[in-house]
């Protein structure tokens, strides 16, 4: 993560085609989790019914449910594979400042950037990752994992049965769906905001989908990064 | 045409607008009663009363039938029927009145599975038990017969298999509110009943049509899931799909305690989520407020 190539003295690379892609890909599958999910728990009102009822009722929304299932999980395997790769091939740091690690440092960037919000302080000198950037990949990292491990239970609850209590498919249940709520609360809504909606990005930052950022941009969103390079 | 001009009257804009009002009401309040809603307002507590309405009757499953065929020569005791110089016979509940045992005559296999059911155990404790008791339940608390869960003279034939099912949640509901509630947000309820998949198990798929069992039996309930999950195992049986202790008896700990815990994890995932997003939505709103006075104090 720390290797930045230079295209041009103003230029740089942030986001590799691989990370760029499986954003695209979860992006997709996200979506489409959600909005069959959604469409099956709230299925007593009838845009969500009106939806089930489009794709040809419950059935063929369980099934594209799993289908979108196995694409976004699909996309934190190869995640994990180039972690590795990263790691062990690549030598790069998956836990130094520049990383995604979550970092004492992230606590005290947060409480200053919160003061920023009020006019009482400076925005602190972010790395490569910010905190809430941070937060929103190890929140979707996490969840993702376990509502793939919950899905899993519903998807197979004969078979987890025999291993575990019955009660623990309606634990699984309740897991998934507030687990559902959070995700599609923060990622619609603080996502969007913090990485496009606000005024210094609005109405979009295209970073994540062309992979490139230039000088300024830097000096302003990562100056730390920068100064590391 | 002249004479007839003569006769007709002119109408005051007054009056017509007090007409027009008078039968916006009388459209409104039609619309909302509907016509269910009406036969609920002459018919307490939801049950059938004394009156039939001819029409919805010939319309129905038995609406070819006489009414002897059903009601006998209705006689009783020597005297015609209704007693219409018994003030107390109209406040009578008509299913109660109802001999039920007259159903068997053509849906005997029903009649006989009702009979080796809970309903019918629950009506044989009730004759056994005293008058008194039986009085101060309330109707939704007695045990049904036939005229409680279907309408001889409104229901109708050649439903459709969800058509039926969707009846059910309000028909068993009556009585079992907790239950229907449950099972309306459970994976079985939303599928059958919201989004009408007739693959989906509705009321009596599990509790059997007429054996209306409780299913607190493991073995029964076993058996249940494995008409459409034949690989469930003991289990899965004990999947809770109604998780609620109305109703549930006082010794069985062990759905007592797989609630309660349903029930913590929900409340203790609602905090979580209520802080995390509360947290997050704050921290993006007064982000957005301090951007945008950055972007306007620049602009003056």
């Amino acid at each position: 993560m720390s290797a930045m190539e230079k295209q041009s003295p103003e230029t740089f690379v942030r986001f590799s085609p691989l990370q760029r892609l499986l954003h695209v890909a979860v992006m997709i599958g996200f979506t489409g989790l959600a909005v069959t999910g959604f469409s099956l728990k709230f299925s007593d009102q009838w845009w969500a019914s009106g939806f089930a009822w489009l794709v040809g009722g419950a059935a063929h929304l369980a099934w594209l449910h799993r289908f979108f299932a196995v694409i976004t999980y699909g996309c934190v395997v190869v995640h994990i594979i180039w972690l590795f790769y990263f790691k062990l091939v690549l030598k790069g740091s998956i836990t130094g400042p520049q990383s995604l690690f979550p970092r004492v440092q992230d606590i005290r960037d947060m409480f200053q950037h919160m003061g920023y919000f009020f006019g009482k302080r400076r925005t602190p000198r972010f790395n490569r990752f910010t905190y809430w950037e941070k937060f929103d990949y190890l929140a979707l990292f996490l969840g993702m994992n376990t509502m793939g491990l919950t899905g899993l239970f519903l998807w197979f609850p004969e078979f987890f049965s025999t291993l575990l209590p019955g009660y623990f498919i309606n634990l699984a249940q309740v897991l998934h769906l507030y687990e559902a709520i959070l995700a599609v609360a923060l990622k619609f809504v603080v996502h969007l905001i913090s990485t496009h909606l606000r005024p210094e990005t609005f109405p979009v930052d295209k970073t994540i989908f062309t992979g490139k950022t230039t000088r300024e941009k830097m000096m302003h969103e990562h100056p730390g990064e920068l100064d590391s390079l | 045409m002249k004479p007839l001009m003569v006769k007709t009257k002119k109408w005051l804009p007054e009056q017509k607008r007090i007409g027009r009002r008078l039968l916006f009401c009388l459209m409104l309040f039609t619309a909302l009663l509907g016509p269910q809603g009406l036969e609920a307002a002459i018919t307490p507590d939801g049950q059938p009363g004394w009156f039939v309405d001819m029409g919805r009757f010939a319309a129905s499953a038995h609406g070819t039938f006489s009414c002897e065929q059903c009601h006998g020569d209705m006689k009783q005791g020597g005297t015609m029927h209704p007693d219409s110089e018994n003030p107390a016979f109209l406040k009578a509940y008509a299913n109660r009145e109802y001999n039920y045992q007259r159903c068997q005559s053509c849906h005997k296999p029903s009649y006989e599975q009702y009979l080796e059911g809970a309903h019918a155990k629950a009506l044989k404790k009730e004759q056994t038990d005293s008058l008194a008791k039986l009085e101060q339940l309330p109707e939704s608390k007695k045990a049904p017969t036939c005229g409680n869960c279907h309408s001889g003279h409104y229901a109708k034939a050649h439903l459709s298999r969800v058509e039926i099912g969707r009846k059910m949640v309000s028909v068993c509901g009556a009585c079992h509110p907790a239950q229907a509630a449950t099972y309306l947000d459970d994976y079985h309820g939303k599928a059958a009943v919201n989004l009408g998949d007739k693959n989906a198990a509705f009321c009596t798929d599990c509790h059997g049509a007429h054996h209306c069992l409780s299913l607190k039996d493991k073995k029964e309930a076993l058996a249940a899931c494995q008409r459409c999950h034949p690989e469930a195992t003991e289990g899965f049986a004990q999947v809770v799909i109604h998780p609620t202790i109305q109703d549930l008896p006082e010794d069985d700990t062990e759905k007592r305690t797989h609630v309660a815990l349903i029930r913590i994890v929900t409340v203790l995932m609602s905090i979580l989520v209520i802080l995390v997003v509360g947290f997050f939505y704050g921290h993006s709103f007064i982000w957005l407020l301090r951007e945008l006075h950055e972007k306007l104090r620049k602009h003056k």
